[in-house]
């Protein structure tokens, strides 16, 4: 290199590095930017891991509160024996199987309906997609709601947590929007040769739809995990179809109505509770986290479908 | 002779409207309580639906054992009322396929007739069946306990759905030519595209458009567990009621007071969303917003029970800042801070902020990488700095989007869900918590007050729709874009 070259990169980098000079103010803001940032997101995160590091403690040390930053006496036995508690297991599979089945059901159906709500010449196609797509925008009310299910006979049975979400408006919009963006002469061609509407549904459609139908997968299982409305209104008479939320909700509550005992009760009352209050804290705990992780599990494959996501209140019928 | 084939055709064409009509009522009417034709005894169930007399036998008989065991009734005579509802059902479902099959072609038709034919007296076995099982238990030895009843109407309107089915199907048979065995059924591309949607667009009805039905109960005495007759109409008894009565009005007014202070306050910071993305992209560092991104969003997807099991972890009595406080030795006892009355309006704020808040920044991030890059780039050989930037070109290019989500909050203002509030309500913040979806719930489910609750959940939601209409005109006026 010669000297040259070499002064002249150097007059590169310092015209680089003057056009890039901050201002004082602009370090300032950065400062001050960065570090909410980081401190929101680290708000964000702290319960999970809290709530993590003492599920995986000795006991005796979290009933202390001793357990704040840093798990101590690492174990998994809350898991194990939370995997004994006829209860827990049981809403875990009640959970486990609506998000499954509800899903796939809901996945297929809205990938059908979306594909079958593009075809032009169906019998007064238009009136019959604003009929679905109209109940997005009312309801009739929570009661009249509950009073219909327990007509049709689906309260405190399993299938009320499948068959109402089957038909979901919202995820076949974004089907029918997305197949409408497939270029038509695939399907043409495909009908040239004879495919019967089912053949190609399965053989075309689906297949190039995918990304989309990942989408509404995606977000419907987390809404079937994390539903807990239904269970506690429709669920009344049968606690062996509670899902995990509900059975959270109540393990919650009962842990609270125990310390807002001890604060009033007398000190007799309160030698007892304390005992009993360490079983409900780490069961509470442990139960919270069983409810988080599998959250957590898809968390990561969920993130690029957030666009599309987000996007569907901004898509129109 | 062809032109007497096509006369006889558009007759059978025409008769079709008939079954399609009959078939259709059957299978809404079956999921009717009121008009069951089974309910034959007082001890069958008032809430069951033919339907589910003809599926679950369990149910049919669950309040009978004990008339079993007396001997006051004869479990024979339910067995074969549940085979008789059994197969009315099978029928109704038959008579629905001829329905179907007659948007077909001649060959399509006649064999949609067969099942027609099936079903219709299958549907006609199966009422006579209820009348013999009726006759049976009449006959009961302890009729003031089993209160044997005939549901004339429910019955009479079952026999004239399956006759005009039958009868339909038997008149077109006999009208429409004779086939060939070389014909090919076939049916319209348009009705076949139909027929596939229409098993969906029924889904849509049963559980969205039926549950309207139960808006007549804002209008009855209502109490769990009752039958509806005429005797106990009220009119608008329970809508003055929630004008007049004193203690209701103040739970109303108390109610809506909440609803629409926490509604406001989210309408009132939903900017801070824009906010956060838009400060984000200012962060230049890629990794730092991919984390950021990353953890901020995680909260949006953990229900509201979990938020809550979080929120008991760090600010109940033995949670984490308890526990430091009290190593610190700044308070002596644990303080459970959920459980304070004040500032809960702002709290629940802060909640829905920690949870939703990353979520509904990433339109935003969406909406500022949609920015033309060209814009900054002018901005910046104009003098403008980082603050000029963000005001003159990200915050316009954002604006659009903002007023669309802003409407449709708007819209929404009744509707604040009821989960969070049900979660975080406690003795001490009932007050200032409720709003209008929970006290719907604890009205209805709780106090099992229908009618009334009923009829708030009603002005509720016609209040709700009237504002959609209103935020989407106001949208068309402004934007020229409708939001629905």
């Amino acid at each position: 290199m010669t000297e040259k070259a070499i002064e002249k990169k150097k007059k590169n980098k310092y015209h680089k590095a003057k056009h890039f000079r901050r201002s004082t103010g602009d370090i300032i803001f950065d400062v001050i930017n960065y570090t909410f940032y980081i401190a929101f997101t680290l708000t964000c995160i702290f319960p999970f891991y809290y709530l993590f590091i003492n599920t995986i403690s000795d006991n005796e040390l979290v009933r202390k509160g001793q357990i704040n930053f840093l798990p101590v006496g690492l174990n998994i036995n809350n898991y194990l024996s939370l995997l004994q508690a006829k209860e827990v297991g049981q809403a875990f599979l009640v959970s486990a199987g609506r998000t499954l089945l509800g899903t796939a059901l809901m996945v297929m159906a809205s990938a059908f309906v979306g594909y079958l709500v593009t075809k032009q010449q169906m019998w007064h196609r238009k009136l019959w997609y604003r009929f679905l797509i109209i109940t997005m925008y009312f309801n009739a009310g929570l009661i009249p709601w509950y009073l219909n299910m327990s007509m049709l006979g689906l309260t405190n049975t399993f299938w009320a947590y499948i068959i109402p979400g089957i038909v979901a408006p919202y995820n076949i919009i974004l089907v029918k929007t997305y197949i409408e963006s497939i270029p038509s002469e695939l399907e043409e061609s495909a009908l040239i040769d004879g495919a019967s509407t089912l053949v190609i549904f399965w053989k075309l459609i689906w297949p190039l739809s995918k990304p989309i139908l990942a989408t509404i997968a995606i977000f419907g299982a987390v809404g079937h995990w994390n539903s807990f409305q239904d269970s506690l209104i429709l669920m009344q008479g049968a606690p062996s179809l509670y899902t995990l939320q509900h059975r959270l909700y109540l393990y919650l509550n009962q842990a609270s109505n125990l310390a807002a005992m001890m604060n009033s009760g007398t000190s007799a009352l309160s030698e007892v509770l304390q005992s009993s209050m360490l079983n409900t804290k780490v069961i509470k705990y442990t139960i919270s986290m069983v409810s988080i992780i599998p959250i957590l599990m898809v968390y990561p494959f969920m993130q690029k479908y957030f666009e599309k996501g987000i996007m569907m209140g901004a898509v129109k019928g | 002779m062809g032109e007497k084939e096509a006369s006889k055709e558009r007759i059978a064409g025409k008769l079709y409207y008939f079954s399609r009509v009959s078939a259709l009522l059957s299978v809404v009417l079956m999921l009717f309580p009121g008009i069951n034709p089974a309910r034959i005894c007082g001890y069958i169930n008032k809430n069951m639906s033919l339907f589910t007399s003809g599926i679950a036998y369990s149910e049919l008989v669950s309040e009978c054992q004990r008339a079993f065991t007396k001997g006051w009734l004869q479990e024979s005579s339910f067995r074969l009322l549940f085979a008789s509802c059994l197969i009315i059902c099978i029928g109704i479902v038959l008579t629905g396929i001829c329905a179907c099959m007659s948007l077909g072609n001649v060959k399509m038709k006649k064999a949609g007739n067969i099942f027609g034919i099936t079903g219709g007296a299958l549907e006609l076995i199966g009422l006579i069946g209820i009348v013999i099982s009726y006759c049976q238990v009449a006959a009961t030895s302890k009729p003031e306990k089993v209160l044997p009843c005939f549901q004339g109407a429910g019955y009479g309107i079952f026999l004239v759905l399956a006759l005009t089915g039958l009868t339909v199907a038997i008149v077109n048979q006999l009208l429409l030519r004779k086939i060939t065995v070389e014909e090919k059924m076939e049916m319209d591309s348009k009705y076949k595209l139909f027929l596939m949607f229409l098993p969906f667009l029924a889904a849509a009805f049963v559980f969205s458009y039926l549950p309207l039905w139960g808006w007549r109960y804002a209008f009855f005495d209502y109490t769990s567990g009752s039958t509806l007759s005429m005797d106990k109409f009220v009119g608008f008894k329970w809508f003055t009621i929630l004008f007049q009565n004193e203690a209701t009005r103040q739970d109303i007014v108390r109610v809506l007071r909440n609803t629409l202070a926490m509604s406001g306050l989210g309408i009132a910071t939903s900017w801070v969303a824009m906010a956060f993305a838009i400060f984000l992209s200012e962060i230049k560092c890629g990794p730092v917003r991919r984390f950021v991104q990353t953890f901020t969003t995680i909260p949006n997807f953990i229900s509201w029970v979990l938020v809550y099991a979080l929120a008991l972890a760090i600010f109940s009595s033995d949670g984490f800042i308890s526990s430091i406080m009290m190593q610190m030795g700044v308070w002596e006892t644990g303080e459970n801070l959920l459980m304070n009355p004040e500032h809960t309006w702002l709290k629940m704020l802060f909640w829905g902020m920690w949870k939703g808040v990353g979520w509904s920044a990433i339109i935003y991030i969406a909406g500022i990488s949609g920015i033309d890059q060209q814009l900054y780039e002018a901005a910046t050989v104009d003098g403008a700095g980082r603050f000029q930037k963000i005001w003159h070109v990200t915050v316009p290019g954002l604006i659009p989007t903002y007023m669309v989500l802003l409407l449709m909050s708007v819209a929404g203002i009744l509707s604040n869900g009821m989960e969070q509030y049900l979660v975080f309500k406690n003795p001490i913040n009932a007050n200032a918590i409720t709003v209008l979806d929970l006290y719907v719930y604890e009205l209805g489910i709780g106090s099992g007050a229908i009618p009334l609750s009923t009829v708030v959940g009603m002005v509720k939601s016609l209040v709700s729709v009237a504002l959609l209409f209103m935020a989407n005109g106001i949208s068309k006026l402004i934007r020229g874009e409708s939001i629905i």
